[in-house]
């Protein structure tokens, strides 16, 4: 049993190490990556140039998806815009917790779908959004629809849309150098032989193995920064409702349905208040299973908010 | 040697600057949480009428009901224009006490139960004590972060230096027969039914 203030003080202690190992496994590997490649085609000042190429490419088309998110929203086929008198409980539901937060109403969007998920998005609290389906609206009662909608609210309130956009801005950068130079070894590409000594070949070996491993362990660390903000936002949700028990039915409702929903992309799914693929086993997925999720186990989830009741 | 100094005095100059700036610029957030409780307070008061209008109908027969919106809108009035922090929670209180009343009522009476206009404001004096409440709620959480700020090492050095208070907040009783807990309230409840 732990009490709210220290969930929440170990929730941000735990998000910075897993932050923290995440930059340091992506300067280690970029690092590695593009010394291995000036190696392999002979061209010392090479190694900045690949590193600078690959963070455009990969940097451009995450930005573009974060700058634009709330209006990408729009863009889902069949999101509108939340109405007072229609979506009454969804729309001052959210007008209150602003209060509560002390940050501006987010834009509200309501999808046509029936699975019940809501989810936010925004680069900061003003080009905020928070979308949810008419599932959801449908199959909660006001306290229960509180306690998701300040799940997303501080999600917000915590700039998640921001640090999950250059989190796999990072990925992006070392999938795309790691994929070039397994290209070009692949290809046989130019090879100068007469130059290299042993301790560039180890460099070469190890640049291939991390080219291969990489892209896979940038994004197992990305889904564990992901699932840590899920917890925060639990934890958040609590300290603004004060009634764990609403988030907790909530959860519960969401998981009992097994529609999967439609309009939800691997890009987006970590968003969402519960992962919007059902593919897996709930509850019970294995320790392994669980690394490649965006989001906890909703059995983990409910267990640590009735320890905050 | 000297250069490693210079980066730590640097530091520290930054770290000093950034309590300062917390600490004044919650003070002003929290003065500014206490506008929006007021200005909660005031859209409560604006809506009763209008809720009171359309609703008198279905309700006719309820005269208290009535009479005591009518009392929670001059008490929120008389609140509002005191300025006193502890009135003007009180009164917003007088509504979302309100509420149980009308759900009696309309409990009892299948035909009010079905009414579209009853449901519409029973959902907005639902929404508009809501508001209030999340109003005291931020103003209760930033005086929260502030006086946690205040008490704790080594941030509560700089608000000795400069001086700052520990600030009030919302005005609760900290002593007296609220806190205690009496005999009566130890017993289960029985239910007769």
């Amino acid at each position: 049993m732990r009490n709210i203030y220290e969930v929440q003080k170990s929730n941000k202690i735990k998000s910075a190490v897993v932050v923290a190992l995440f930059v340091v496994f992506v300067a280690l590997a970029t690092y590695v990556l593009a010394k291995a490649m000036s190696i392999y085609f002979g061209y010392e000042p090479g190694q900045l140039g690949f590193v600078g190429v690959a963070l455009i490419v990969s940097g451009i088309s995450s930005f573009v998806g974060y700058y634009f998110s709330d209006q990408i929203v729009l863009g889902i086929s069949g999101a509108r815009p939340a109405d007072r008198k229609k979506d009454f409980l969804f729309y001052t539901v959210a007008e209150n917790l602003s209060i509560g937060v002390g940050i501006p109403v987010p834009k509200l969007y309501v999808i046509a779908d029936s699975a019940p998920n809501a989810f936010a998005t925004g680069r900061d609290p003003v080009h905020a959004a928070v979308c949810a389906t008419s599932g959801l609206l449908e199959k909660l009662n006001r306290t229960e629809l509180e306690g998701v909608v300040a799940h997303e609210i501080t999600h917000v309130r915590n700039y998640d849309t921001r640090l999950m956009s250059v989190v796999s801005v990072m990925v992006g950068l070392i999938a795309l150098l790691g994929d070039w130079l397994l290209r070009a070894t692949w290809f046989g590409g130019r090879r100068n032989n007469n130059d290299r000594d042993s301790g560039s070949s180890i460099f070469l070996v190890l640049g291939i193995i991390f080219a291969i491993l990489s892209p896979i362990i940038g994004q197992l660390i990305q889904l564990a920064i992901s699932r840590r903000r899920e917890f925060f936002a639990d934890a958040g949700s609590v300290e603004l409702t004060r009634q764990p028990s609403g988030l907790i039915s909530a959860l519960t409702k969401i998981s009992a349905d097994s529609e999967p929903l439609e309009v939800a992309n691997k890009a987006t799914a970590h968003l969402y208040i519960c992962s919007p693929f059902k593919a897996k086993g709930r509850g019970s997925a294995s320790w392994f299973a669980n690394l490649f999720n965006t989001h906890p186990p909703i059995a983990e989830r409910i267990k640590i908010l009735k320890g905050m009741a | 040697m000297i250069y490693i100094l210079v980066a730590i005095l640097i530091i520290l100059v930054f770290w000093i600057i950034s309590v300062y700036n917390f600490f004044v610029s919650t003070k002003t957030r929290v003065g500014a949480a206490i506008q929006e409780i007021g200005n909660q307070l005031k859209r409560q008061f604006e809506l009763i009428p209008n809720l009171e209008s359309s609703a008198k109908g279905y309700l006719i027969h309820e005269k208290g009901i009535f009479d005591e919106l009518t009392n929670a809108r001059k008490a929120i009035s008389s609140a509002m224009n005191s300025g006193d922090l502890k009135k003007m929670t009180d009164a917003g209180k007088m509504l979302s006490d309100l509420l149980p009343k009308i759900q009696v009522v309309v409990e009892d009476n299948p035909e009010i139960k079905a009414s579209e206009v009853v449901k519409n404001l029973m959902d907005e004096l639902r929404d508009t004590s809501d508001k209030v409440m999340y109003a005291r709620r931020l103003l209760i959480d930033l005086t929260a972060d502030y006086n946690v700020k205040m008490v704790s090492f080594p941030s509560n050095v700089i608000a000795g230096i400069f001086r700052f208070e520990k600030l009030k907040g919302l005005e609760t009783p900290v002593d007296g027969d609220e806190l205690k807990v009496g005999k009566e309230e130890m017993e289960t409840p029985k239910i007769n039914l």
